[in-house]
């Protein structure tokens, strides 16, 4: 079953994903990717009348992030007058998830507290054990390796361990707790589940906490020991402890400024949100072991619907650890480019998904038309581009830690693109097979990065080839696939030119910088595809537009993406910061360029306007928690498919930086005035 | 529900299917008035069924066979000169074949739908074949409904050891799911449900192992809720297997633990 989560936390070894109502949705350890615990696990309250599940429609809920952590607040509300609120936090330094629960009530309850759990320990329903120790009041599941156990403050008091499917339908812990009480089975084995139970008094209007503690561990032996230390601080010391944690982390970003932004009420305090959210978001996706990044937590491991997001792409990641290094945070890159030269293949390509160890995952990618000849591109323009910012010592040690990687990368790519356009391989979208412009322009930024890293390695002569074969890359890109109604074609597929007006386009300009607008030819190029993309696949949604992958996209019902959308306003501020100081050019919406004479300036205003429009619409998306999913829907304007998207927090974070840079470079020409 | 199912078996191109909806002020009288009425207008009605609204009005739902030739809703209006009549709707059945005037359908208290038994076996075929403890899965899918059927039964009569059984029975009759004998002693909650014609086992084909896990867990859920007490049903032979009826044993499930039941499902009757 597919559930898309609202929430996620986690620390080094625990990744969490959560409902809306607090249900956990997964429960991923030791890594991001693997394994995968938990198949339902939450609270549930008999009032002594009737089991009240508090993932059911009849709680209303409202969920959000204490500011600057990773810790999250849930409020529920019954129509009975229940409320519950619950924390919930990961524990900075050991893998263990601490809920608590208060309990209040309008009326007089007597009845009983529940907290109901389906691990599926292994990532498997097969051959689980699970027992619980009355002695330590520890409820512990276990699988080979793999330990999860609940304890709690206080002490449950009746317990049921029993089978979760099977005939003998009255040992389920499920349907246990409907009476209101437990049959306090201590052990069983198989596809199991259990429930602990405390009583629940209250007067009216009382209240009362429960505190429930979820860890996992590599040994039976290191979960006792943990749920016991656990047990002995106070939950007040844990919460401050990892507040202090996540917000000393976040202390080390690039600092915003944002000055300015007339006439955009509270969108500085909302950009300084999505922006800490969105770093502490991706740094949740990443493995520390081996610095790679899943795309978005798994929901679909089964893969029902779609392929599965619980890996790592290095099309995505190397989006991901360039943004991270721009808001303050180098390291993901040189974790990831470590990761990378030790997951190259032996051909020099990378290939279409890891598991974050670097093993292949599973693919629809094996061969040479079907791999994804864009990801080694962007692979290597990431590396240029971390090189760039190095300095001194560091800069040498990572040159000579990548050249022999960068040296069979830009080997793959030269043989690949002998006639200037790349051979037919996998778009980016996962779905064609054909010659693409999104491809050619990462080949070309890739091979240009390797020329630059070439040069300063003291290869002149390679430099000069791998930077003349891009040269021609771009050169048969614009003389074969750029139209004369303004814009790149998709590609080449089937043998034929396919005119499909596709947002991954505008990669020509941002990120691989193909097109140059410096230039004034390439900046009317880029003009007219932001142009043909406005109008070919704006779709609208929460009172402005998002953008569509493609025209007559049909994946997830063809919603607008944030992705999509954050390029075309990333394009719109970084030509705003890039535009020469000559007379200039944008006409907004379905003009045509150049019919308007327009200062300079206020074609600045008009690209820094239309792009904050996007930016407002990718964060109306959000979920309430605001995390960046990578779809809206476009009926209900609500975050769609994969919750969160780390790639639409990239993205999130670089329109971000531009549009600071933007208003810092308006604050001073105002100041100068 | 089957109270306003009109089921043709066949197909008569001179004629049309028509159902009349008529609200009506209860006297004496007044249905005698409303047929006399239909007789008269060549009005051939084939079923129906009566529905006191309230104390005041009532529903008469017919179907009938009219000539092609004749207006429905010409003989709507003149249904509603009827002295008694209030309201009148009506519909026409154009190909004859199952038709109902209430839509959606309610079984039970909610809302319910008429499926063929093999849609209903395909997919339980499909679970076993494909599914991980499939036979816990459907035990656990007819236990919800089984537990909702004798709720319903409560909040609207009164419901008691000398007729639970007839109730469940009537109502697998009535819902085409298979005909029950049930002996079920209320006090050591032991007996057994013997299900001739079970839907599932009819369509099923034939197979190694019984296939009515659904109907053991809809009988458990039913019986559970009535009793108050967890109950196991067990099929013990099923018809696929070659027998002639579907037999389900009752019994009470094991309050205290027994290993070798955890462990794996020892005959609930000899468990202890």
């Amino acid at each position: 079953m597919i559930r898309q989560p609202n929430a996620i936390l986690g620390n080094d070894g625990l990744l969490v994903t959560m409902g809306r109502k607090g249900d956990i949705l997964g429960l991923f350890y030791p890594r991001r990717d693997h394994a995968q615990h938990v198949e339902e696990s939450l609270a549930c309250i008999h009032t002594g009348e009737k089991l009240l599940w508090t993932n059911d429609n009849e709680w209303h809920s409202i969920q959000n992030y204490i500011e600057d952590t990773n810790i999250v607040s849930t409020k529920l509300y019954h129509d009975s007058g229940i409320r519950i609120s619950i924390l919930d936090l990961v524990h900075s330094e050991v893998p263990v998830l601490i809920r608590r629960f208060k309990v209040q009530s309008q009326k007089k309850i007597s009845g009983k507290f529940f907290y109901y759990s389906n691990f599926n320990v292994g990532e498997t329903s097969k051959k689980n054990s699970g027992f619980c120790d009355t002695d330590a009041r520890l409820l512990i599941q276990y699988w080979q390796n793999y330990y999860i156990g609940i304890h709690s403050l206080p002490e449950f008091t009746e317990w049921q361990i029993g089978k979760a499917m099977d005939t003998i339908w009255w040992t389920n812990s499920k349907y246990d707790m409907e009476d209101g009480k437990l049959q306090r089975n201590k052990e069983d084995i198989g596809n199991i589940n259990n429930a602990a139970g405390w009583n629940l008094e209250l007067e009216a209007n009382g209240a009362t906490e429960f505190v429930i503690m979820i860890g996992a561990a590599s040994s039976r032996n290191l979960l006792y020991k943990r749920m016991y230390e656990l047990s002995k601080m106070s939950l007040e010391y844990i919460f401050e402890k990892t507040r202090e944690y996540w917000v000393m982390w976040l202390s080390k970003k690039k600092v915003l400024k944002m000055p300015g932004l007339v006439g955009h009420e509270n969108l500085r305090q909302e950009l300084f949100s999505a922006y800490n959210r969105s770093l502490l978001m991706l740094d949740l996706l990443q493995d520390r072991e081996y610095g790679s990044f899943v795309a978005a937590p798994e929901f679909d491991s089964n893969f029902e619907k779609c392929g599965g997001y619980g890996f790592c792409w290095n099309r995505d990641t190397a989006e991901i650890v360039l943004a991270l290094k721009h808001s303050g945070y180098p390291e993901y890159c040189d974790m990831f480019f470590k990761w990378s030269i030790r997951t190259q293949l032996p051909n020099g390509s990378w290939f279409q998904r890891y598991w974050l160890n670097g093993d292949t995952a599973p693919s629809w990618g094996n061969f040479d038309y079907s791999t994804q000849i864009d990801e080694t591109g962007s692979t290597l323009y990431a590396m240029n581009v971390y090189y760039r910012i190095l300095e001194g010592l560091k800069k040498i040690e990572f040159l000579d830690e990548v050249w022999v990687s960068v040296l069979r990368a830009a080997e793959y790519l030269m043989k690949k693109t002998k006639s200037g356009l790349h051979e037919s391989c996998m778009d980016l979208w996962e779905t064609y097979y054909g010659i693409f412009t999104y491809t050619n322009a990462a080949i070309y930024a890739g091979l240009m990065g390797a020329s630059n890293l070439a040069e300063e390695n003291e290869e002149s002569g390679m430099a000069k080839r791998w930077k003349k074969r891009a040269e021609f890359i771009k050169k048969a890109t614009i003389d074969r696939l750029w139209l004369q109604e303004g814009y790149f074609a998709k590609g080449i597929i089937n043998e034929k030119l396919d005119k499909t007006v596709d947002s991954s386009i505008l990669s020509a300009y941002i990120p691989f910088g193909m097109l140059s607008p410096k230039d004034p030819i390439e900046r009317d190029m880029i003009l007219f595809m932001i142009k043909n993309i406005m109008k070919k696949l704006s779709v609208p949604i929460n009172k402005s537009y998002g953008i569509k992958r493609y025209e007559n996209d049909s994946y997830i019902d063809g919603n607008p993406w944030i992705v999509t959308t954050l390029w075309l306003s990333g394009a719109m501020f970084a030509l705003a910061l890039d535009i020469p100081s000559e007379k200039a050019i944008f006409s907004p919406m379905y003009d045509i360029p150049y019919e308007k004479e327009k200062s300079n300036i206020e074609n600045v205003e008009d690209l820094t306007n239309e792009g904050i429009k996007c930016l407002k619409w990718a964060l109306a998306g959000a979920t309430s928690t605001g995390l960046l999913p990578e779809q809206v829907d476009k009926s209900t304007g609500k975050p769609a498919w994969a919750i969160p998207l780390g790639w639409s927090g990239s993205l999130m974070l670089d329109n971000i930086l531009l549009l600071d840079k933007i208003c810092v470079r308006k604050a001073g020409k105002t100041e100068k005035s | 529900m089957v109270k306003d199912l009109f089921m043709f078996a066949g197909f008569n191109e001179n004629s049309q299917i028509v159902w009349f909806k008529i609200i009506y002020s209860k006297k004496p009288g007044s249905l005698s008035l409303i047929t006399d009425f239909l007789e008269k207008e060549n009005a051939f009605i084939m079923f129906g069924h009566l529905d006191n609204i309230t104390q005041k009005t009532g529903e008469y739902l017919i179907y009938t066979e009219l000539n092609e030739n004749m207006d429905p809703a010409n003989l709507a209006q003149k249904i509603t000169s009827v002295e008694v009549v209030i309201e009148v709707d009506y519909g026409i059945s154009k190909y004859g074949m199952i038709y109902s005037v209430d839509f959606p359908l309610n079984v039970i208290g909610v809302r319910g739908v008429t499926a063929r038994a093999l849609t209903i076996v395909d997919i339980i075929k499909t679970l076993n074949q494909s599914v991980p403890h499939a036979e816990g899965l459907l035990t656990v899918s007819g236990l919800k409904g089984g537990i909702h059927a004798a709720k319903y039964f409560k909040s609207i009569m009164p419901i008691n050891d000398s007729n639970y059984a007839n109730v469940l029975a009537e109502l697998y009759r009535a819902v085409g799911w298979g005909i029950l004998e049930i002996e079920c002693d209320p006090k050591t909650y032991e007996g057994k449900i013997i299900v001739k014609d079970s839907f599932i086992a009819d369509v099923y084909g034939s197979a190694d192992q019984p296939v009515c896990a659904f109907m053991s867990g809809y009988f458990a859920g039913y019986l559970t809720d009535y009793f108050g007490k967890n109950i196991s049903v067990r099929e013990v032979s099923c018809k696929v297997t070659g027998k002639k009826v579907c037999e389900h044993v009752i019994s009470l499930a094991p309050s205290s633990v027994s290993q070798e039941f955890q462990i794996r499902g020892t005959p609930s009757d000899q468990a202890t």
